[in-house]
C-alpha cells in the first residue's frame, strides 16, 4: 500500500524557475498565482486543484486513487463551507479505509460532485475529470505558489515510491 | 499476564509518547504497548483518537488493546438504522458508537479483543500487523488453522470470520484496527447485526455479513489475556521491545489531557446519529384500530440525521386533517430520533381538545412513527 508517504519536499524538487537575465524582457513568464491559470498543481497530501476563473476544482491525484483502491464512499462538506489551507474538509471511503482530505487552499466551498453520491468510483475511473471533489474560490492567490506543479509532484511521488 | 508501568503515575503518558527515549527502562524507541483498563466503548475510541491526534509516532509505534461492555460499532460512513436491531440494543442496553474508521459494523463485548496498531501513514501496513496476529496465536496454540484473507480477515477452519479490520488514514498518522472474537454472545451478535427496517433507501457503506466463530469454541482452555499477552509479546518481539503492557485509564485526563472532550463528542447525537450519510424511508405499516386495520404510509428524507421532508398517509377523516399537517410540519427540520418524536408529538397534543378518542389514535400513530427511528 502506498498513499502514505509524508516525506517533505526535498529543496531539489521544488518547481524551477528558469533564470531570465534582466535584459530579456519576461515575455514568456507565466505568474503561477494567477487565476486564469488551469493548469493542476497538487500537494503533498495528494490533492490537486487547477483554477480557472477564481475558482479551483479540487480532487485526488491518480496516485492516490490507485494507492486507495476502490472508493466506495465520498464524504464531502456543504456549499458554503469555509476552509483555510490544510484543514480537513471530508473523508474518502475505501475498502477498509477511510481516508481524510485537506484543503489546498483557503476558499469557501462553492460546489460539490453530486455524482460521487451516486457514484463514488468515479474517483477512481476518471480522477482529473467526473471525479473531482469540490470547487472552492481562492481567496489567496499567493498560497497556489506554493504548492507542487505536476512535474514536481512526479519527482516527489518516485521520492515516496523508493 | 498484564504489567503496570512504574512510569505511569510519574509521567505523563504524552511525555513518554512524544520523547521516544524517556523511559521504559532504556528500551529503544520502536514501540509501546498499552492497555485499556475502561471498559466503556467511546472512552477506547476516544483513546484512539487522542493517540492518533497527539502522538508523534514517527520513531515509535504503538499497540493498542481494548475491550469493551456489549456495543455496536459502525463505520464512519454507515448507516445505524440499515445495519442494527436499534430496538433491541435499546432495551438490551446495548451502546452504539461510530468510529473514525472505514469498514462495517461489528459487535463488541468482553468476549471480544480489540488491537489498534498506530504507526506513521507510510508505515501503515495491514498485512503485517494481521500476520503477527496470527503468528501470536500460532505461538499459543500451534495447531489452530488460522490465516488472512485479501480482505483483511481472519479465518478459522477456513471459513469462520474471528477478525475484522477497519483503519483510518489521517494527516501523519494512521491506525489499523481489528476484533478478534474470543467468546462473545454470539446469541446476541447475530440479533442485534440485523436491521428489522424495509424500505431505507441510502448510499452508506453497507458491511458485509460474514459467519463467525468463536476463538474459544475451538479451544476452551484460552482466555483473553492469553491472548492479549501473547500478541503483546509478538509486537515486542517484532519491534525488539521489552515485552511490557502499560495500562492507561481513558478517565485520567492528568495523563491523556482532553480526552474526556474526545469521548463526550464521541457520544454525541449528531456523530453517532447525525453522521450517517443522507437516506430516505419508504414503508408502510398496520395500526389496530378498534377492531379495524389501517395502512399508513410514511415517506421520509433524513440529511445529518434530521427530517427533511415528510410525508404520511393516513386514511381520510381518521384524524383531523389540520393536526396531521401540524406533526408533519414539526416533524420537519426535528431529529430523526424516537425521544425527540414522543417529545414534539405530546407538544401537538397539548393543543388539541381533551377527546379520548383522538388522543388514543394520535398516540397509537406516534408510537408506530417512533418504532421507525
Amino acid at each position: 500500500m502506498a498513499w502514505l508517504a509524508l516525506r517533505r519536499l526535498g529543496p531539489a524538487l521544488a518547481p524551477r524557475c528558469p533564470r531570465l537575465s534582466p535584459q530579456v524582457p519576461a515575455l514568456r513568464r507565466l505568474g503561477t498565482g494567477s487565476l486564469l491559470l488551469s493548469a493542476r498543481k497538487f500537494t503533498d497530501k495528494h490533492e490537486w486543484i487547477s483554477v480557472e476563473n477564481g475558482i479551483g476544482t479540487v480532487g485526488i491525484s491518480n496516485f492516490a486513487q490507485e494507492a486507495l483502491g476502490d472508493v466506495v464512499y465520498c464524504s464531502l462538506p456543504e456549499i458554503g463551507t469555509k476552509l483555510n489551507k490544510n484543514d480537513e474538509f471530508g473523508a474518502l471511503e475505501s475498502v477498509k479505509a477511510a481516508s481524510e482530505l485537506y484543503s489546498p487552499l483557503t476558499g469557501e466551498v462553492t460546489d460539490v460532485n453530486a455524482a460521487l453520491a451516486d457514484n463514488p468510483g468515479l474517483v477512481n475511473k476518471s480522477c482529473y475529470q467526473d471525479g473531482w471533489l469540490i470547487k472552492m474560490t481562492v481567496e489567496k492567490p499567493a498560497e497556489l505558489d506554493e504548492l507542487m506543479s505536476e512535474d514536481a509532484y512526479e519527482k516527489y511521488i518516485k521520492s515516496i515510491e523508493d | 499476564m498484564v504489567l503496570q508501568s512504574s512510569f505511569k503515575s510519574c509521567l505523563p503518558l504524552s511525555c513518554l509518547l512524544r520523547a521516544p527515549r524517556a523511559g521504559f527502562g532504556g528500551a529503544a524507541s520502536g514501540g509501546l504497548i498499552i492497555q485499556s483498563v475502561s471498559n466503556d466503548v467511546y472512552q477506547n475510541l476516544a483513546v484512539e483518537d487522542w493517540i492518533h491526534d497527539h502522538m508523534n509516532l514517527e520513531n515509535r509505534q504503538v499497540l493498542f488493546l481494548w475491550r469493551n461492555s456489549p456495543a455496536v460499532v459502525i463505520g464512519r460512513h454507515q448507516n445505524p438504522w440499515q445495519e442494527c436491531d436499534l430496538h433491541l440494543m435499546r432495551q438490551k442496553n446495548i451502546k452504539l458508537a461510530r468510529r473514525r474508521s472505514g469498514g462495517g459494523t461489528v459487535y463488541h463485548d468482553l468476549g471480544n479483543i480489540n488491537l489498534t496498531f498506530f504507526t506513521t501513514r507510510k508505515k501503515y501496513e495491514r498485512m503485517e500487523n494481521l500476520k503477527l496476529v496470527v503468528k501470536a496465536l500460532k505461538a499459543l496454540r500451534p495447531q489452530l488453522d488460522i490465516h488472512v484473507t485479501d480482505r483483511y480477515d481472519i479465518l478459522l477452519d477456513g471459513h469462520y470470520k474471528i477478525s475484522g479490520t477497519a483503519a483510518k488514514l489521517g494527516r501523519t498518522t494512521a491506525y489499523h484496527h481489528c476484533t478478534l472474537l474470543c467468546n462473545a454472545d454470539k446469541y446476541v451478535l447475530s440479533s442485534v447485526l440485523k436491521s428489522p427496517y424495509k424500505g431505507l433507501k441510502s448510499n452508506a457503506t453497507p458491511s458485509v455479513p460474514a459467519s463467525v466463530k468463536n476463538l474459544f469454541e475451538e479451544d476452551p482452555s484460552l482466555t483473553c489475556e492469553m491472548l492479549l499477552d501473547a500478541i503483546a509479546e509478538e509486537y515486542a518481539t517484532q519491534h525488539q521491545i521489552d515485552h511490557h503492557i502499560t495500562l492507561i485509564n481513558p478517565n485520567d485526563e492528568t495523563v491523556l489531557p482532553g480526552i474526556s472532550d474526545k469521548s463526550k463528542e464521541l457520544q454525541t447525537w449528531d456523530w453517532v446519529y447525525g453522521k450517517t450519510p443522507k437516506f430516505s424511508v419508504s414503508t408502510c405499516f398496520n395500526m389496530v384500530y378498534k377492531d379495524s386495520v389501517l395502512d399508513v404510509k410514511v415517506d421520509m428524507d433524513v440529511k445529518h440525521g434530521r427530517i427533511e421532508a415528510c410525508d404520511i398517509d393516513l386514511p381520510q377523516q381518521w384524524l383531523p386533517p389540520a393536526l396531521c399537517s401540524e406533526l408533519v410540519k414539526s416533524l420537519t427540520g426535528s431529529k430523526f430520533c424516537p425521544n425527540e418524536t414522543t417529545a414534539l408529538s405530546s407538544t401537538l397534543l397539548r393543543t388539541c381538545p381533551q377527546d379520548y378518542e383522538l388522543h388514543s389514535k394520535w398516540n397509537l400513530l406516534c408510537e408506530n412513527m417512533t418504532m421507525l427511528m
